[in-house]
């Protein structure tokens, strides 16, 4: 039964993923995606780690996605129309890509085979998906690693900012 | 698990999420008999006994009205809003204890829809997802005020939210955890030092409670946070183009949001199902428990329609900067008190 949910919301992410790239209406490319995150959080529920799921709602769905269609909505961002100029280079380089791409997935897949880790091996995943187990390692083992990364994101903030800001505000 | 089983689950589970709309109708009508008494005139009081009636017949004047849906519109998207918006007012109630864990006959039944490890981040997901109801309604209807009555909105939530979230992280604080059935459990008994006053989280956490409470009415868009809707300057905000039920469905899914957050507020500051220096057992038990957080969640729904006819409207600037400027570090002040505390309590 979780085998069958996780696989249908893991369908799903993908499904989604595909329709944000194809539809050439950005607004409904960011709900593609919202979908796509929130099949995604379905699946991290169904590998028992509702916390992980729980954040990737909040602040994927719940926060960015609405930045992104926040900006769009006023920018007013229309339809893309095609071109419909050839673009051979393009075309060529990214068959080649995705073809690389898949390549990589199939090798990685055959090499580990059964290896991949499975839920039940060694460690207890409800014990390792625990918030007080995450926060723990987060503010210990983690701690430079997360002090680092939040003025990483100050920087960028203020910077932002700097960018933004007209020449004749006070 | 045997049939028995299977209708208790049905019947703590899905029972609950059919009854709040239910509880829907009768809420209208209350609202606007206050708002006449606050306003001093008589309200509703000609269908049915003391105008009971008035709100059932609106509602099934909405279901018989002409459904447009605008030429340029989103067809998909405009249809799909409403729903959304009545979908996640839902859902949020299924991890809200409305009762403890009682036994009847052999059968455990904790009086919750799932008792779930997350349950305080499941509701500020499920909040979060909310907010694309409004602004989809606004983009979808392609008409300038709607557009901007959803923008509106969407900038406010995301505010808002954010002091809600950091004032909630008080109670996550106090309690050690994210299970709403947790920080029930946490908050019962009385203080040693005084033992009259029970142990709420709001006695420790006034401003924390305040910001929580404050903000609820910003994501509820209710007066005076209901500046998506501002009429003098918006027409009708995000909803302006909807018409019959599913402009109702916006209303309805508004009322039940503020059920919900008059729960949560209960729940989180109030001490839930609880009532200090009371056990419950068995039926009756659960039956007074039920009583009296349905009690003190009507207490705060009758609050939020206080407010509504008491105090006007916010400017945008005026809504922003108390967002920003006053609730988001008067929430991060009531953190850090809260932390406090809590390295006390340890070290005691």
């Amino acid at each position: 039964m979780e085998r069958l949910v996780f696989d249908a919301a893991a369908l799903l992410a993908m499904l989604f993923a595909g329709v944000m790239v194809v539809s050439r209406d950005p607004v409904k490319s960011v709900l593609a995606l919202v979908v796509s995150f929130f099949a995604l959080a379905v699946c991290y529920v169904m590998v028992l780690s509702p916390f992980i799921a729980g954040l990737q709602v909040i602040v994927y769905a719940g926060a960015i996605l609405v930045l992104f269609l926040f900006v769009l909505m006023l920018l007013n961002v229309g339809r893309e129309q095609p071109d419909g100029m050839p673009r051979p280079i393009q075309t060529v380089l990214g068959s080649l890509a995705v073809f690389v791409f898949a390549g990589l997935l199939l090798g990685m897949l055959r090499a580990s085979g059964s290896k991949i880790p499975l839920l039940t091996d060694g460690l207890d995943p409800v014990e390792m998906a625990r918030p007080a187990e995450l926060a723990r390692l987060l503010f210990s083992d983690y701690l430079l690693h997360f002090e680092a990364v939040s003025v990483l994101l100050l920087a960028a903030l203020v910077g932002a900012f700097v960018l933004a800001r007209r020449e004749d505000a006070p | 698990m045997t049939a028995t089983d299977w209708v208790i689950v049905v019947l703590r589970v899905v029972l609950p999420a059919l009854i709040l709309p239910a509880f829907v109708t009768p809420l209208v009508w209350v609202e606007r008999r206050v708002a006449a008494f606050i306003q001093d005139r008589p309200g509703p009081n000609r269908v049915g006994p003391f105008g009971l009636l008035q709100s059932p017949a609106d509602i099934l004047k909405l279901f018989t009205k002409e459904d447009t849906v605008p030429a340029s519109a989103d067809k998909l998207l405009f249809l799909l809003a409403p729903g959304l918006a009545v979908f996640a007012a839902l859902s949020t109630f299924a991890v809200i204890p409305y009762g403890p864990t009682i036994e009847v006959a052999g059968h455990t039944i904790p009086m919750i829809g799932a008792d779930v490890s997350i349950g305080l981040l499941y509701v500020f997901a499920i909040t979060s997802l909310s907010v694309y109801a409004i602004v989809l309604a606004g983009w979808s209807s392609n008409e300038k005020f709607a557009l901007m009555g959803g923008v509106r909105s969407g900038a406010q939530i995301i505010s808002y939210e954010l002091a809600m979230t950091t004032a909630a992280a008080g109670v996550v604080l106090a309690s050690g955890s994210f299970r709403l059935s947790t920080i029930v459990a946490m908050q019962q008994g009385a203080y040693h030092l005084v033992p009259f006053l029970p142990r709420w989280n709001v006695v420790p956490q006034f401003f924390g409670f305040l910001v929580f409470f404050i903000s609820a009415f910003a994501e509820t868009n209710r007066l005076p946070f209901d500046l998506p809707e501002a009429e003098a300057e918006l027409v009708a905000g995000y909803h302006t183009e909807y018409s019959a039920m599913r402009f109702g469905s916006y209303f309805l899914a508004e009322y039940i949001n503020v059920i919900v957050a008059s729960a949560m507020t209960a729940t989180l500051y109030f001490g839930g199902w609880s009532l200090p220096g009371y056990h419950p057992h068995g039926v009756l038990g659960g039956v007074v428990s039920l009583a009296v957080f349905a009690a003190k969640t009507a207490f705060f729904v009758l609050v939020f329609i206080w407010v509504r006819w008491t105090l006007p409207r916010f400017r945008y600037d005026q809504l922003m900067k108390l967002g920003w400027k006053v609730l988001l570090p008067l929430a991060l002040v009531n953190l850090i008190w809260a932390a406090g505390l809590e390295m006390f309590r340890m070290h005691n």
